[in-house]
């Protein structure tokens, strides 16, 4: 593989002396990739994108476009299309103006910046809102035009904190396919900020997961899902089941769990039998019936219809269990019954052990 | 209780409004004196003012101080509202204390303190020197305004136009500037209405060739009460009113055509 085209080496910041905000943060981005930084509030993500757009000096480590240090470039000269969560477009300027302001930054004829940036909006379906003030448009038509802006230029980079978090759900579902459109159609390198991450999972070429200021995995967003490097990761991405177990037979892969019993898990021939490990098993990988690998008989305390599906919140021998069934399966069940459910082997995970199992 | 509430508009308006609002009518007198109410009516004493260089003279004096009081205001308010605003450092909470000092001292005390300082410089009875005066009288008051203004603007707008592309110095000049335009505009008038009206510091520190208005009507009420001064009152009166009240109407109006 050839040099990264965005590289962050190190990266750290303390805003206090003390306190750090963000601790050795390293990652590449090939050009034209879609990257998404997950995490909980205050884990990081706005402190990273802040360092890479120069709004904030990095405490340590360096940020590299194409191999070139652009630690110490001035924000205005680093060509990176910003787009902030309250979309931050100036007040007193028409949409078209506002798309047209990086183009005249640039000393570009105002025409031929006027004639580009309705281009632009054209592109994020506004060709009609041009002499619309901020103020006279819905928050969805102010994130296109905020978009628009941030893309004109061309820029190196684009980068965007929570963008969606003001709108409501089919309007961000939208706005999500939009972006994604966009982004793919300019092929500009992408750095998308979220806490939400079905968000996360439906955009990305990559997700970055954050934690305390920290990188805590970095993967494909079905690779997250699957194979969560820990606890934390496999809990914040989507919905699971984290099961305490021990190894009994590593490389055979057979492990006890209280109140199920001896069940297969992945096989581990660098473990020790004995060990305690975490076995992840999302909800939907739990059937009705005992036709596949490994069997479990949940006692029902709650189950909640969705209508395309159910979730059953129960227990198997005093181990807490969440099962998501199709809807159909689901009719008739009532809290209080006993339900036979199966999984098979190769839909669980060993948190924090190799997927290579 | 309606009957109550009655009365007490009854008194505001005898003991406030009335005293504000006599000037009005005593501008038109007839009367050789300031006396209520008029004997009869002319506009003679209008055209005394403006004819006259005792009048026209320290009128334009007035303009001119309170000109160049808003500038200098707005060129040492407006880094001192950003710093303090923006940043922290070391002795801040000193800075602002002094920064609103001249509100907390009584206007005597300046003016007696002015007088013997700018008599040490030299700069007694001169232009220069009541405008410093007058400068220090504004500073509070353009602070409390611009920063009541800046805490109120959203610093992403300036990161948003230096990732655009814009310098630190074009972003001031085409984001910061235009957004917070009102703020400033305040701040300015403020610091002009203030200096245009003050009586007690041009009383000590102003002299012949810098005489200001409120000065000269002070002087000329002490030896004559000429009704000229009804005439003045009255055009200080509204000139002030339409400069603190045509801002607002301009605001609602561009508000309701948008
Ligand atoms: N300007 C700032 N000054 C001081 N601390 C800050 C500042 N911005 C963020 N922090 C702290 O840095 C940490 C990371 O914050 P942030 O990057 O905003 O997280 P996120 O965007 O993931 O919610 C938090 O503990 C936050 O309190
Ligand atoms: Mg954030």
């Amino acid at each position: 593989m050839s040099a990264p085209y965005l590289e962050l080496r190190g990266l750290g910041k303390s805003y206090d002396g003390r306190t750090r905000a963000l601790d050795n943060v390293s990652l590449t981005a090939a050009k034209g990739e879609f990257i998404t930084f997950l995490g909980p509030s205050g884990s990081g993500k706005t402190t990273t994108l802040m360092l890479v757009a120069g709004f904030e000096s990095a405490s340590e480590g360096d940020i590299l476009i194409e191999g070139r240090s652009i630690g110490r470039v001035p924000p205005h000269k680093r060509g990176i299309g910003v787009v902030f969560q309250n979309y931050a477009l100036f007040p007193h300027r028409a949409a078209a103006e506002n798309v047209a302001f990086p183009l005249l930054m640039r000393k570009m004829p105002k025409a031929q910046a006027m004639a580009k940036a309705a281009e632009m909006l054209g592109l994020v379906g506004l060709e009609r809102f041009g002499g619309r003030y901020p103020r006279e448009m819905s928050g969805g038509q102010q994130q296109r035009v905020a978009l628009a802006r941030a893309l004109v230029f061309d820029p190196a980079l684009l980068l965007l904190d929570e963008p969606l978090g003001a709108l409501d759900k089919n309007l961000r579902e939208q706005m999500q396919i939009e972006i994604k459109a966009v982004q793919r159609r300019l092929g500009v390198t992408t750095i998308f900020v979220t806490h939400d991450q079905s968000e996360a999972m439906a955009m990305s070429d990559r997700i970055v997961v954050f934690d305390g200021g920290r990188i805590q995995q970095v993967g494909a967003p079905l690779d997250i899902y699957r194979y969560p490097s820990s606890s934390f990761v496999a809990r914040f991405v989507g919905d699971s089941n984290i099961l305490a177990a021990r190894l009994t037979d590593p490389a055979g892969g057979q492990a006890e769990i209280a109140g199920i019993g001896t069940v297969r898990v992945p096989a581990l021939p660098a473990a020790r039998a004995g060990d305690a490990i975490e076995l992840l098993l999302r909800p939907e990988c739990l059937k009705p019936g005992s036709g596949l690998d490994n069997a479990a008989r949940l006692t029902v305390d709650v189950i909640v219809h969705f209508g395309d599906s159910a979730l059953v919140t129960g227990h198997a021998g005093g181990t807490p269990l969440r099962a998501r069934l199709e809807g159909l399966a689901a009719q008739g069940i009532s809290a209080g019954d006993t339900l036979p459910l199966s999984w098979a082997t190769s839909s669980s995970h060993v948190i924090g052990r190799d997927a290579a199992g | 209780m309606r009957g109550l509430l009655l009365s007490l508009g009854a008194v505001v308006l005898a003991f406030i409004a009335a005293p504000l609002l006599i000037v009005v009518p005593m501008s038109f007198s007839s009367a050789a004196s300031l006396e209520f109410p008029p004997p009869g009516w002319t506009t003679a004493y209008y055209g005394a003012f403006f004819g006259d260089a005792r009048w026209t003279q320290p009128t334009i004096n007035s303009i001119l101080i309170a000109l160049a009081v808003a500038v200098l205001t707005m060129a040492m308010v407006t880094p001192a509202t950003f710093a303090l605003v923006r940043h922290r450092f070391a002795g801040k909470s000193a800075v602002n204390l002094l920064l609103m000092l001249p509100l907390a001292v009584p206007h005597i005390v300046i003016a007696i303190g002015y007088y013997a300082y700018l008599s040490d410089l030299r700069l007694l009875q001169t232009f220069p020197g009541v405008i410093l005066a007058h400068t220090a009288l504004s500073v509070p008051m353009a602070f409390l305004v611009l920063s009541a203004s800046l805490k109120g603007f959203d610093r992403s707008l300036e990161r948003a136009a230096m990732s655009l592309g814009a310098s630190p110095a074009a972003t001031f000049r085409h984001v910061t500037l235009p957004v917070l335009w009102p703020g400033f505009a305040a701040a300015a008038l403020f610091a002009f209405i203030q200096s245009f009206d003050e009586t007690v510091v041009a009383l000590f520190v102003s002299g012949r060739d810098s005489m200001t208005l409120p000065r000269k009507m002070f002087d000329s009420i002490r030896t004559t009460a000429d009704p000229v001064i009804a005439v003045v009152s009255t055009l200080l009166f509204f000139t002030v009113a339409a400069l603190v009240i045509l801002p607002m109407l301009w605001r609602s109006f561009s508000r309701s055509r948008s």
